[in-house]
């Protein structure tokens, strides 16, 4: 991918205690790429996301860039604010509220004072549904979330980010316990946030998914970056030999 | 992919008031044909009319606590420990109502702050903090009023109270003070950012945080808001019959909290209905006079309200699927 990178990590370190969740990270995040992040449990996946987001900070030695300059004091609020969302697995939504709530909430369109918009608001929530390619015909932005399936579920979270014009989105295991039919869903609203010119940073244990999704993958294995490469002509069955084999070194050190 | 069912499907967001009002009219039928020479004269409904604005006031503001996820058993207490403000108010500055009023819902709002930060700030549970408060702030006030009973023949014939508590032909004006309140908070609660904060903060606090809703600060504007209407009744209530009383909060616990259940609110938190609360209100008070105005004795009040509490949550159960659980 080409010009400058949305979110540049340099020597970044990570320590809870003396254990080392993350070890000298040298990353770069370009725009309109999905990044697969895969590696074992404990591997410091959810700490990388947690310290792009600011909801961690790294030990101090490390530098976050964004747009090439270096950020103080990082904060999930200064994420959002240069385009950097994370979607929660589990406590992303409010499942007795409709689909056009969640989708603004926290952000709602009000007059002054205070009133909520709703038909703006829901019309806009009709257009991002079906930009991230909502197939079911049965709910509308009126429906409340609790009757909708896990994937669809994602596809809420994942509707918000491009509706708050965010560059980045971060995605953590969104397709774990998830059936089949509920995770492909989930994969075609990630390819859809591309389309749409966002950024994605995919975690899953799932190496197909990883495989499908990704323009580029990134191993981390206990808490060093092991592989750092593009696609390119990579199969599903090649990228699992490459796993394999970082596992099996990892096993043996 | 489910496929759509034909046929008009009532709007899941109307199913509760729905189900409140057939439970209302079904009860209503039924009063009538036991009782047609009570039910269909219009004394019977001054009556209720009288009563069911003080009830439903203060069970609006029970609609935001327990959406919010939180209870607040506190307000019987609040209604007289504000009232006696008022009452205070009014004989220490010969009858300035404007100043009496503002020191009333202000201590109204004290005691909701008070439970809020207790509350949120120090994550002790609603249920038990508020029962406590409920003794202490009724304590507070008898320490307060010595025993004393504040008769206000004065306020008999004044302008304020025709405002207040006066009536327009057969309808008492505190009737519309409820229509005017409702309409308030039935927007605040179902079409204002704060309505949905507050479902929010009830149904999965941690999602609006996440979005930087900020869950706490609307939990205390919560009880805020009950102190604050338990100071409005109070108000009322004192208007209403000329006297300051330090027992003219008991009787209100338990109908109140029946109105907000039984119109359709669920005791877990994330929905409520202002609507629906109106309709609880009505159907409770419409027992308690009605009982009474049949000729039964009063105690079958006690008796008509426990069946009709449990029958309503079994319609709403019916009629709204996961509602009340
Ligand atoms: N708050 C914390 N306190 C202490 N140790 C932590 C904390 N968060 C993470 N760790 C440790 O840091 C390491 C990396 O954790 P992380 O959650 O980033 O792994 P992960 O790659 O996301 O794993 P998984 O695939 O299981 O989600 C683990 O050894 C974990 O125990
Ligand atoms: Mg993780």
């Amino acid at each position: 991918m080409s010009n400058q990178p949305i979110v540049k990590l340099v020597d970044v370190n990570k320590s809870y205690g003396n254990v080392y969740a993350l070890e000298d990270i040298n990353l770069d995040f370009y725009p309109g790429e999905i990044v697969s992040l895969v590696g074992d449990n404990g591997a410091g996946k959810s700490t990388l996301t947690k310290i792009i987001s600011g909801t961690e900070a790294p030990d101090t030695n490390g530098k976050i860039m964004v747009d090439n300059q270096v950020v103080n004091n990082w904060s999930s609020a200064k994420a959002r604010a240069r385009g950097i969302e994370t979607v929660y697995q589990n406590r992303a939504l409010s499942e007795q509220q409709s689909i056009y709530d969640n989708v603004f909430l926290g952000r709602e369109i009000t007059n002054r004072f205070g009133i909520i918009n709703r038909k703006k608001e829901i019309e806009e929530t009709e257009s991002l549904m079906r930009k991230i390619g909502y197939t079911s015909k049965v709910w509308t932005p009126l429906s409340s979330v609790n009757k909708l399936s896990g994937g669809e579920r994602q596809g809420v979270a994942i509707s918000r980010a491009i509706l708050f014009d965010s560059r980045l989105v971060i995605l953590d295991e969104p397709t774990t316990a998830m059936a089949l039919t509920e995770a492909a869903e989930v994969l075609e609203f990630v390819r859809n946030l591309k389309k749409s010119g966002k950024s994605v940073i995919f975690i899953s244990h799932n190496p197909w998914d990883a495989h499908a999704v990704a323009d580029r993958f990134v191993i981390l294995e206990r808490g060093k970056i092991v592989f750092d490469g593009p696609k390119g002509s990579m199969s599903a069955d090649d990228f699992i030999a490459l796993l394999h084999k970082f596992a099996k070194k990892d096993i043996k050190s | 992919m489910s496929k759509v069912k034909k046929g008009y499907v009532i709007p899941e967001r109307f199913r509760p008031v729905l189900g409140a009002f057939m439970f209302f009219v079904l009860m209503m039928v039924i009063f009538i044909a036991a009782a047609p020479e009570v039910f269909l004269t219009v004394g019977i409904y001054t009556a209720i009319f009288l009563s069911l604005p003080l009830f439903a006031i203060m069970g609006l503001s029970l609609v935001f606590v327990t959406a919010a996820g939180e209870i607040d058993l506190a307000f019987p207490s609040i209604i007289p420990l504000a009232g006696l403000a008022f009452a205070w108010t009014l004989q220490q500055t010969n009858f300035n109502f404007a100043l009496a009023a503002l020191f009333c819902i202000a201590v109204g709002l004290a005691c909701g702050l008070l439970n809020g930060y207790l509350v949120t700030k120090l994550g002790l549970s609603s249920l038990i903090t508020t029962l406590g408060m409920n003794f202490a702030l009724i304590g507070l006030t008898n320490v307060l009023n010595n025993g004393e009973v504040r008769t206000f023949s004065e306020l008999n014939d004044s302008a304020v109270r025709s405002i207040l508590v006066g009536s327009f032909g057969p309808i008492p004006a505190q009737m519309f003070w409820l229509a005017g309140i409702a309409l308030v908070l039935g927007m605040l609660f179902h079409r204002h950012k704060f309505g949905l904060h507050v479902r929010v903060a009830g149904d999965n606090p941690e999602a609006g945080r996440a979005m930087g809703v900020n869950i706490e600060r609307t939990k205390i504007l919560c009880f805020v808001l009950v102190g604050v209407c338990a100071a409005i009744v109070g108000i009322l209530g004192i208007y209403l019959n000329s006297t300051y009383f330090s027992t003219m909060g008991e009787g209100y616990l338990l109908p109140t909290l029946a109105a907000v259940f039984v119109g359709g609110t669920p005791v877990t938190g994330g929905k409520g209905t202002i609507g629906g609360l109106v309709i609880g209100a009505a159907t409770v008070v419409f027992i308690q006079t009605g009982v009474v105005a049949t000729g039964l004795d009063g105690y079958w009040t006690s008796l008509g309200f426990g069946v009709v509490i449990v029958l309503s949550l079994l319609g709403h159960r019916k009629f709204s699927g996961r509602l009340t659980r």
